[in-house]
């Protein structure tokens, strides 16, 4: 085996035991965590795809900001237990039946995958920075600013569901009371 | 034939099909955490494994295709995904503001 090939099968192996920390984990923090430690895995083999820009923003922007949001939010609210509550009685069993359909179709796709030829590119500058721009600013202007707009609308509503005084929840309770009372 | 599969990775080679199988993984993972999990924040944090599941077969076939254009739709994956956190994040702080919620089908007051 190669040095690439190690280097994937390690950050593999890495990625597939975080992924199922994310999803046994009892505590949040635990789950936030593991999904920190499969994007670290997952940027090493974005790097290794020559993608050394996507490796930089999933690093800082993913594995940095928005994860340090997750786990504000989780030790803003405290720690939660999972109970066992009144959910349909064969909850579980439909899960894995969705699960193993859904998984079976794709693996199947995934037999009969056939590769087209790679285009006639560059490689060289592939995936740089420079070359991400180009496309960005040229070919793609417009979904990128369209990205722009989508992430103000986000934090405008973000501000508005978290600002100070009274909650959307509770400015709706009043209203019922008042449509109530009238 | 020559088997286009195989993505040339500086020195050596890298089967596309072996990093397809691990995005297929992570999202079957993130998928199981979303329909299994009752705590809300951890139904967020396996949307976020999906979408990154996603992003990895986008980079995969950049690299195999030597098409940029997979590179580029993953920027835009990741601040769509950072919009979702944002205002999922909002909502379940507003509502935990009025109430504890440890189950998801707590939430249910919007079925009409």
């Amino acid at each position: 085996m190669s040095v690439p090939q190690v280097v994937f099968w390690v950050m593999a192996v890495i990625a597939v035991l975080g992924g199922f920390g994310v999803i046994l984990s009892r505590q949040p923090v635990r789950s936030v965590l593991s999904l920190v430690a499969v994007m670290l895995a997952l940027s090493v083999i974005f790097l290794l795809l020559s993608a050394q820009f996507v490796f930089a923003v999933q690093v800082i922007v993913y594995a940095g900001a928005v994860m340090v949001l997750f786990l504000f939010v989780v030790a803003l609210l405290g720690p939660m237990r999972e109970r066992a509550s009144h959910r349909l009685p064969f909850h579980w069993g439909l899960s894995v039946l969705v699960l193993v359909v859904f998984g079976a179709f794709v693996y199947a796709q995934l037999q009969g995958i056939g590769f087209r030829a790679p285009d006639k590119l560059d490689m060289s500058l592939f995936g740089t920075v420079e070359q991400i721009g180009t496309g960005l600013f040229t070919t793609y202007l417009y979904p990128f600013e369209l990205t722009s707009i989508l992430l103000l609308v986000a934090a405008v509503g973000a501000i508005y569901l978290s600002r100070g005084g009274r909650t959307a929840s509770e400015v709706h309770r009043q209203e019922e009371e008042d449509d109530s009372v009238a | 034939m020559p088997d286009y599969g195989q993505i040339q990775v500086g020195a050596g080679t890298l089967d596309a099909r072996l990093v397809l199988g691990l995005a297929f993984i992570l999202f079957l993972q993130g998928a199981a955490g979303v329909l299994i999990r009752r705590n809300p924040i951890v139904i967020l944090v396996c949307v976020e494994l999906m979408l990154n599941a996603a992003n990895l077969t986008l980079i995969a076939f950049a690299a195999q295709l030597h098409n940029l254009e997979g590179q580029l739709f993953t920027l835009m994956t990741m601040t769509v995904a950072a919009a979702e956190a944002v205002v999922g994040l909002a909502i379940l702080v507003d509502i935990f503001r009025v109430r504890d919620v440890d189950d998801i089908d707590e939430l249910s007051e919007l079925r009409g």
